[in-house]
C-alpha cells in the first residue's frame, strides 16, 4: 500500500446551504476529509449526495447569490478557502486547483480555438509570452496523446469528438501542473473504451506531475481502476471512508453494501438486482437520526434517534453507523458482501 | 431452443444521411439479423457506431435507405394502409434515453400515458380511461396521485418509469429501450433493469435493448449483437460472447469494462483494436459468418477458419 504523505487540502466540518425558495436546503452537513500528495481520492455517492457541492466550494464555484457556507474550513497550506478574498481565489483556481468538468461538450468555449483556451491560464498564471505559451500548450497537446498540434491549436471545439474534447479539458486542467486536480465525473458522458484511455491518461500524468486528484463518480467500476481512498457520501455526509481494498472488500456501511450489491457483476444472471429501497433523503427537512435508516434494513431505534459518529475500523477505515458500536447486535451482511470479505480476510490486510 | 419463432426479421438494413453528397454518413451499413419472440437482443457499440440508428429505422422514426424490417412478416417501410400502420404502431414500441427531453413539459402524466390509449381507442369511456393510466402507473412502480402531475415534478428514475408506463399503455409486444438507463444513476439503474425484466415475464414482452453499459446488457440480454461503424460484427448468445468473443473489437471492448473489484483492475489489460489489423485483401470477401451454431462473426474466409479452430466449447 502507498505510503499516506503530506496533506495538500483538509476540509474540516463543511455546511453549506442552499436558500430556495422552498426554504434551506442543508447540502453539505458536517464533511470532514483530507487529501494527501499524490493520491487519487474517489467520492462516490447518487445525485444529491453532495459530491459535486463539495468538489465546487473547494474551488469556490458555488453560486454566491443563494449558496451560503454555513460553517467549516477548507484549508489549502495556510490558506482558508472559505474566507480567501476574490482575487486571491483568482490566483488559486486553474494553477493551484483546477477542475475538470463532467461534460467535455459544454465545458469548452465554442467560440475560442482550443489554442487560445489552452493558453489563456498559461499566460495568466505562469506569466509566459504568447510565443512560449503556444510552445507550451502543444507540448500539452502532445501529453494528451492529440496528434497533429500545430494544426489542432487552430481548430475550434466542434472539430473534435467527445474523447478529444475531454483530452483539451485536461489539458487546460493540466497546463499549470497544479497540485490539486478535481474530476467531477470525467468520463461519464464517454464510451467504454474511450473511457479506458483517459483513466490511463490520469494516471500516467498524476505520475508525471505528482498532483493529487479528487474524483468525483458514481461508477464504482472507475473507482475501483483509479481510487487509492474512497469517500462514499449519502445525504450530505461522508459515512465510510477508506483505503480502495477497505471499501471494496471489507465495507462496513449499510450504504455501502447496497451501492455495491446493486451492480451486476458478470457471472450473475438469474436473481434479481439489488435494489436499495426507498428515495434518498429530503435535505430541506434532514431527518434527525441516520439519514440512511428509513432504507436501511439493518436500522435500529437509535438510528432514528442519533446521528452515528465516525467509528475507526482501522488506521485509514471510518465507517459512520450504529452497527459499528460495541453494543450492536451481531449482524450477517448480503451474501455478495461477504464473498468479499472473505477474499479480503485472504489477502491478510 | 428449438424453433422459435421470429418476432423481427431484418435483411440488409441501410440507413444512409446525407446519401449522395460528400459528407454521406453511412450509419447502418448492410446489417441482418432476427429477433425472436419473448428474448431480450441487447445492441452494444460506442457511440457512433448506428446502434441507435438501428433501433429508429427499425420502428419507422426514419425512413430506411435499403434493405427490409419485416415484423412478423410484413415490410415496416412499405407502404401500408392506416389501420395497418396503427396496428403496427400498437405492436411496436420504444423507450427513450433521456427521460428529461422524451417527456413534454407542458402535458400531465396522465395525458402523456393515455396519448396512445386515446389513439388506439383501447378506452370504452373516461373512467375506463383513467383507470388504465392508474394500473399503468402502479404496474411501473408509481402511484396514482402522480396521474396529475407535470413531468418536472419527478426525478430522472420516476420520468423514466413515466416513459416505460407510456410505452405499455397500447399493449405492445415489442419493445425497443434505446439506452433506457444510461442517464440514472447505479442504484436507480438497478431498479429499472429489474422492472423491465419484470414485466418481460408478466407480459412476455421482447425487447431490443440498445446500451453500452455492457456488464447491464450482459444481464439483460439473452443474446448480443456488437456493432462497428455501422455493421454488425458479432452476434451471439450473452454468455457466449463473454466467454468466446471471436472478433478483435469484441474482445477490446470486453476488456474495457470497468468492474468493481479493485484486484481485477490492477491486472486488467487493455487490448486496443485498429480496424486495419484484419489486412483484408481487395478480393476478400467480408460478412457474416456463422462460426458456430448462433455465433455468427463479421469476417473474411481465412479469418473464418481461424475462429473456427479456436472456438472453445
Amino acid at each position: 500500500m502507498k505510503q499516506l504523505k503530506k496533506k495538500v487540502l483538509e476540509v474540516k466540518d463543511l455546511n453549506i446551504s442552499f436558500h430556495t425558495f422552498a426554504g434551506e436546503v442543508q447540502a453539505i452537513r458536517g464533511v470532514d476529509f483530507e487529501l494527501y500528495e499524490g493520491e487519487t481520492l474517489a467520492i462516490v455517492g447518487e445525485s444529491g449526495s453532495g459530491k459535486s457541492v463539495t468538489s465546487k466550494s473547494i474551488m469556490r464555484l458555488l453560486p454566491t447569490n443563494n449558496s451560503e457556507v454555513k460553517s467549516g474550513e477548507i484549508l489549502f497550506g495556510d490558506k482558508d478557502i472559505v474566507t480567501a478574498s476574490e482575487k486571491q481565489m483568482q490566483k488559486i483556481r486553474g494553477k493551484d486547483i483546477s477542475m475538470i468538468f463532467q461534460d467535455p461538450m459544454t465545458a469548452l468555449n465554442p467560440t475560442m480555438t482550443i489554442g487560445r483556451q489552452i493558453m489563456e491560464p498559461i499566460i495568466k498564471h505562469q506569466k509566459l509570452g504568447k510565443q512560449e505559451a503556444r510552445k507550451r500548450a502543444i507540448r500539452l497537446l502532445e501529453l494528451v496523446g492529440i496528434p497533429n498540434p500545430e494544426s489542432r491549436l487552430k481548430q475550434y471545439p466542434h472539430q473534435f469528438s467527445g474523447g478529444m474534447r475531454q483530452r483539451v479539458v485536461i489539458a487546460i486542467a493540466l497546463a499549470c501542473e497544479p497540485k490539486i486536480l478535481i474530476a467531477d465525473e470525467p468520463t461519464t458522458a464517454l464510451d467504454v473504451t474511450i473511457q479506458g484511455q483517459i483513466l490511463d491518461l490520469m494516471k500516467d500524468l498524476q505520475k508525471q506531475i505528482e498532483t493529487s486528484i479528487i474524483f468525483i463518480t458514481h461508477d464504482l467500476g472507475v473507482v475501483a481502476n483509479v481510487a487509492d481512498r474512497v469517500a462514499v457520501m449519502y445525504g450530505g455526509k461522508i459515512v465510510e471512508v477508506g483505503t480502495v481494498d477497505e471499501i471494496f472488500y471489507n465495507p462496513q456501511h449499510p450504504y455501502t453494501w447496497g451501492l455495491i450489491s446493486s451492480m451486476p457483476s458478470l457471472d450473475e444472471k438469474d436473481d434479481e438486482l439489488y435494489v436499495i429501497p426507498g428515495t434518498p433523503p429530503d435535505l430541506l427537512n434532514p431527518p434527525k437520526g441516520d439519514a440512511f435508516a428509513p432504507r436501511n434494513p439493518y436500522a435500529m431505534k437509535i438510528d432514528s434517534e442519533q446521528q452515528p459518529p465516525m467509528f475507526k475500523v482501522s488506521d485509514t477505515h471510518y465507517a459512520a453507523t450504529w452497527l459499528l458500536h460495541p453494543d450492536a447486535p451481531k449482524i450477517e451482511p448480503p451474501q455478495k458482501i461477504k464473498d468479499r470479505m472473505v477474499e479480503f480476510e485472504k489477502g491478510g490486510n | 431452443m428449438a424453433e422459435r419463432e421470429k418476432l423481427l426479421e431484418i435483411k440488409n438494413l441501410k440507413q444512409y444521411f446525407n446519401q449522395g453528397t460528400s459528407n454521406e454518413v453511412r450509419a447502418v451499413d448492410d446489417i441482418s439479423f432476427d429477433v425472436y419472440r419473448g428474448e431480450t437482443l441487447g445492441i452494444v457499440g460506442e457511440s457512433g457506431c448506428g446502434k441507435s440508428t438501428t433501433g429508429r429505422t427499425i420502428i419507422g422514426l426514419y425512413d430506411a435507405t435499403d434493405g427490409e424490417v419485416l415484423y412478423q412478416g410484413k415490410d415496416v417501410h412499405a407502404k401500408k394502409s392506416k389501420a395497418e400502420t396503427k396496428q403496427l404502431h400498437q405492436s411496436m414500441q420504444m423507450i427513450f434515453q433521456d427521460p428529461y427531453a422524451s417527456l413534454n413539459p407542458r402535458m400531465k402524466v396522465n395525458e402523456i400515458i393515455a396519448e396512445g390509449i386515446d389513439i388506439h381507442g383501447l378506452a370504452t369511456s373516461k373512467k375506463d380511461r383513467m383507470e388504465m393510466v392508474y394500473s399503468l402507473l402502479e404496474t411501473v412502480g408509481l402511484n396514482r396521485d402522480h396521474a396529475n402531475r407535470y413531468p418536472h415534478e419527478f426525478s430522472g428514475g420516476q420520468r423514466q418509469r413515466i416513459g416505460i408506463a407510456r410505452a405499455l399503455a397500447v399493449n405492445p409486444e415489442f419493445i425497443i429501450a434505446d439506452e433506457p438507463i444510461s442517464a440514472l444513476d447505479v442504484s436507480i439503474q438497478a431498479q429499472v433493469v429489474n422492472l423491465l425484466k419484470k414485466l418481460q415475464k408478466d407480459k412476455q414482452l421482447t425487447y431490443l435493448f440498445i446500451a453500452h453499459d455492457l456488464s447491464m446488457v450482459k444481464y439483460i440480454s439473452d443474446r448480443i449483437g456488437v456493432m462497428y461503424f455501422g455493421k454488425m460484427i458479432e452476434l451471439t448468445t450473452a454468455d457466449d460472447l463473454y466467454r468466446n468473443p471471436m472478433h478483435p473489437y469484441t474482445q477490446s471492448l470486453l476488456s474495457a469494462i470497468p468492474l468493481p473489484d479493485p484486484n481485477y483492475e490492477r491486472t486488467r489489460k487493455r487490448k486496443s483494436y485498429d480496424p486495419k489489423q484484419h489486412n483484408y485483401g481487395p478480393d476478400e470477401e467480408v460478412k457474416l459468418r456463422e462460426v458456430a451454431p448462433g455465433h455468427f462473426v463479421h469476417c473474411s474466409e481465412k479469418e473464418f477458419e481461424e475462429y473456427q479452430k479456436s472456438y472453445k466449447n
